[in-house]
């Protein structure tokens, strides 16, 4: 393990141009988190974001540049060696990527297949131990009642627990989600967001999360890299950030009238959010027992 | 005014004039292509089969001369005894045989069954590895990719007869292991195919999703491909031992016990023998139906594998497992010091899968399937010993006997014959497509929920493509060889008919497919029913139709060569032949002729296919 002061990632000089593309998905992208730390990263849909994060773990090949994850270059390394370390690394998607014929206990448990050797089928092959861990995991997130439905016959915010037990599974170092509540409704957005804040908290987790809402970015991060167009526009902590300020750097972000005229698009959108979501919360808490108290 | 009126139209006319057509889209040319070019082929393939009306009228003569023999039909357990009578009439007495020849039928049908399963789980085994291989998204490299997909296009080619001639030479004396082998290795083709095309049209986020948990390429596979593309294998599997239990009928023509060669058998068994052929057909008919139906349940069961029943069973079901399952949900609301053993008593007790309704029918279609192949292994009892031990690799290629393996040869004729039949069996094949898309034209379209006037229309043609499809198209051409004595003709006409049965069904489900957006602004605009047919639900569906119809072409190509087995003519013939003669070097190159037509088709039909999309 690396000692607490170096950093978790470390990204230098990063470029990526996929083949056939005219501009580059990223350049010159340097960037640095610290253990523990929580990052959002911050931007339009096409900035560069997914791309960044899907570097951190390897499932993409950088142009130019380093990244180093954990004290391991991740481009250095290729089969067993790559593996092992993205195990260590959880990683939550915006469409939660669940096997949806399987039951939830066994996407769950493919969490652990890094640590194990050979391809698994049905919940059995799998030790016991790792049912037990897995079925823990599930309690937390609140669906151990639902352990063996078919992953897709969950609701989207439901699906998204389940990806966040199944990140759990690999007992990572870092958490990388990808944005994880882009398809989902204010209220399961809220309990998915709150619920990856509170998991971090409990282990130290060093999380990097991509999201496109400037609202829930600044309520949510200890620090903000915007992207724009492949190259990071802004890196801030937002502690002593008021919303105002951000958006005005937001829009600073944006050039074109076009752009700006997005972001009003989406700051309208959150706004309309968050306020549909206090009302739920105001007629949740009128009828005594909201969904989480149940689960 | 009229001046100003006459200026303003001729000025409209010359922009019309000087708009630029812009060029016909490949799709569109190779679509028309398609049809113009299946039209005129099989025109002339329709032609020079010569059914001309003295050949209709020797038909008729057959028929009722195949008739007068083949009645009154005698039924396994039933015998007919012919009375010569004064002045020479005869009269024929039924009686009761004893229950001899009934057992006698059920064994055939159990073997038959038998085989067919046996032979199909094989292929559905064997057809993994290959698909893995086959498929875009999951080979591992672009060699691997080309020689799976070989396998597949070589085992779709080469027909289960030869495989079994070959075999049952190499294990003399194996019992089904020939059969079951063959069945098995041919059967890979189609599986292959078709999972290796599941596999390709999975969702990859799931896969991504297993590769970033540092998931190894098998654990991305068995994770996150296969439960996706299972339920596809399954219904595939099932299919497949529908089309194999129809072919089981020329499996006896080379002597595979069941049904089959019980038919051959009567077929060669003089008069007597006759009077049993209707009845075995009608056996093997009433076996596919009930096969057909059996598995057609499955595959749809498998399809909608959600629980949606809204029956007053279902519901009381479901009441029931709610009442039950409360009780564990609802956790006592013990103090906060319990809350930690409480916890883990929970998840002590949700390590074992509760056994709810689910889990009981998965369980036991499972164990079902399982036991339903393993009763085939043990009804069968091929000998396994024989794939390891006993190959008489000597005798293929001995001398003395006149056989050998290599070089291939056509056995004393020339290219031209041999092209010659080649030229016999496609023109079976065209002929036989433009019948069935002729007829389908008629029968597809009205049993679209869409275009059918109303559903009494609809479900009647429906019923006919249905009937059409669950009658094996090869006893069709079997009862066509002896109507119409042997030929292309009852080959091509067999075909025809057959292929109404899978085109008028695919046409049908086709146009019900159209966004149907269009079809009502036609129809809110005053368009009557054929109007709107002609104007939206046709243009929009000729895509597919054209897809189906290669489809056919690909498939009557197939049906064509294994259909000269049984007496249709061209190459599948001459492969009879040299079969018969235990000549395997001129199998080998029929075989090779057969591969590259089959191949050349398949290329065609794929590049047509691609330029469609």
């Amino acid at each position: 393990m690396t000692s607490s002061d170096t950093p978790v990632v470390q990204i230098t000089g990063l470029g990526k141009t996929y083949p056939g593309a005219q501009e580059p998905a990223l350049s010159g992208v340097s960037l640095s988190v610290a253990r523990g730390e929580i990052v959002v990263l911050l931007g339009l849909s096409g900035s560069g974001k997914s791309t960044l994060l899907r570097h951190i773990n390897g499932l993409e090949t950088p142009t130019v540049g380093r990244v180093v994850s954990i004290g391991q270059d991740v481009s250095a390394l290729t089969g067993r060696d790559l593996r092992t370390l993205r195990g260590r690394i959880g990683f939550i998607f915006q469409q939660f990527e669940l096997v949806g014929p399987l039951t939830v206990l066994e996407n769950v448990l493919t969490g652990s297949l890094s640590t194990l050797r050979g391809p698994r089928v049905g919940t059995w092959s799998y030790p016991r131990e790792s049912r037990l861990k897995a079925l823990a995991h599930l309690e937390r997130v609140g669906l151990l009642e639902r352990a063996y439905q078919r992953a897709d016959t969950l609701s989207g915010g439901q699906q998204q627990r389940v990806a966040i037990a199944r990140a759990l599974m690999q007992d990572p170092e870092i958490l990388l989600a990808d944005e994880p509540v882009a398809s989902l409704d204010p209220e399961s957005s809220s309990q998915v967001m709150s619920l990856i804040r509170e998991i971090a908290a409990e282990r130290g987790l060093t999380v990097v999360c991509s999201l496109h809402q400037v609202e829930l970015a600044l309520g949510w991060g200890d620090r903000v890299v915007g992207l724009r167009a492949g190259e990071v526009v802004l890196d801030t902590p937002t502690n002593d950030l008021s919303k105002d300020k951000v958006m005005e750097i937001y829009g600073r972000v944006a050039t074109t009238t076009g752009e700006l005229a997005a972001i009003e698009q989406e700051l309208a959108e959150v706004r309309e959010q968050l306020l549909t979501e206090e009302l739920r919360k105001g007629a949740h808490e009128n009828e005594h027992g909201t969904d989480a108290g149940k689960s | 005014m009229t001046a100003v009126q006459d200026d303003r139209a001729t000025s409209v006319a010359d922009r019309v004039a000087g708009i630029r057509r812009p060029p016909p889209r490949t799709s569109t040319i190779v679509s028309y292509g398609v049809i113009i070019g299946i039209a005129v082929l099989g025109v002339a393939s329709f032609l020079s089969l010569d059914y001309s009306f003295r050949n209709v009228e020797t038909t008729f003569d057959n028929i009722s001369r195949f008739l007068a023999s083949a009645t009154p039909l005698e039924w396994p357990g039933w015998e007919v005894v012919a009375t010569v009578g004064e002045g020479g009439t005869k009269s024929y007495v039924t009686e009761w045989a004893g229950w001899d020849p009934i057992i006698h039928v059920g064994g055939s049908i159990l073997i038959t069954l038998a085989l067919v399963v046996a032979g199909t789980s094989l292929a559905a085994v064997l057809s993994v590895p290959v698909a893995y291989g086959a498929a875009r998204n999951t080979t591992p490299n672009p060699v691997v990719m080309a020689v799976c997909r070989g396998i597949g296009v070589v085992a779709r080619a080469v027909p289960d007869v030869a495989l079994v001639v070959f075999f049952a030479f190499l294990w003399f004396g194996a019992g089904t292991l020939p059969a079951i082998v063959a069945v098995g290795l041919h059967s890979v083709g189609m599986i292959s195919k078709m999972m290796a095309d599941a596999i390709e049209q999975i969702d990859e986020g799931p896969r991504l999703a297993v590769k970033a948990t540092g998931g190894s390429t098998s654990q991305q596979f068995w994770s996150g491909v296969v439960p996706q593309a299972l339920p596809a294998w399954i219904a595939v599997t099932l299919h497949r031992a529908d089309i194999n239990l129809r072919g089981t009928v020329i499996l006896g023509v080379v002597g595979v016990a069941g049904l089959g060669y019980d038919l051959d058998e009567a077929l060669h068994a003089g008069p007597a023998g006759m009077r049993r052929v209707i009845p075995i057909v009608l056996i093997i008919i009433a076996l596919c139906v009930l096969f057909e139906i059996v598995s057609s349940s499955i595959r749809a069961r498998l399809l909608n594998v959600r629980p949606t029943g809204r029956g007053l069973g279902d519901s009381l079901v479901r009441a029931a497992q709610r009442r039950t399952a409360k009780p564990a949900a609802a956790a006592p609301a013990g103090p906060r010091a319990d809350a930690v053993t409480e916890r883990h008593r929970r998840i002590e007790a949700a390590l074992h899968r509760p056994w709810d309704r689910a889990r009981v029918t998965t369980t036991l279609w499972i164990w079902l399937g399982l036991a339903a192949v393993a009763l085939a292994y043990l009804y069968t009892q091929p000998d396994l010993i024989r794939l390891v031990s006993g190959w008489r690799f000597d005798q293929v290629s001995n001398e003395a006997l006149d056989r050998a393996v290599w070089p291939p040869n056509f056995g004393g004729r020339d290219l031209g014959d041999v092209l010659g039949a080649v030229v016999t069996t496609l023109t079976v094949a065209f002929a036989a497509t433009l019948m069935a898309a002729l007829i389908s034209a008629v029968v597809g379209p009205l049993s679209a929920r869409n275009v059918a006037p109303n559903h009494w229309v609809r479900n009647a043609f429906r019923g006919i493509a249905l009937v059409v499809r669950a009658i094996p198209d090869l006893v069709v051409a079997i009862l066509f060889i002896i109507a119409t004595g042997f030929g292309p003709q009852a080959a091509a006409l067999a075909l025809g008919i057959g292929g109404v049965g899978l085109l008028g069904k695919l046409i049908g489900d086709s146009m019900e497919e159209v966004p149907n957006g269009p079809e009502r602004a036609l129809a809110a605009a005053g368009g009557s029913r054929p109007q709107v047919f002609f104007a939206s639900t046709v243009p929009m569906s000729v895509p597919s139709l054209v897809s189906h119809l290669m489809y056919l072409l690909e498939q009557n190509v197939r049906s064509a060569t294994l259909l000269g087995i049984v007496g249709g003519g061209g190459i599948g013939f001459l492969l009879m032949n040299a079969l018969q003669g235990r000549h395997f070097d001129q199998v080998l190159a029929f075989l090779f002729v057969i591969i590259l037509m089959v191949v050349v088709i398949e290329s065609v039909s794929i590049l047509i296919r691609r330029a469609l999309k």
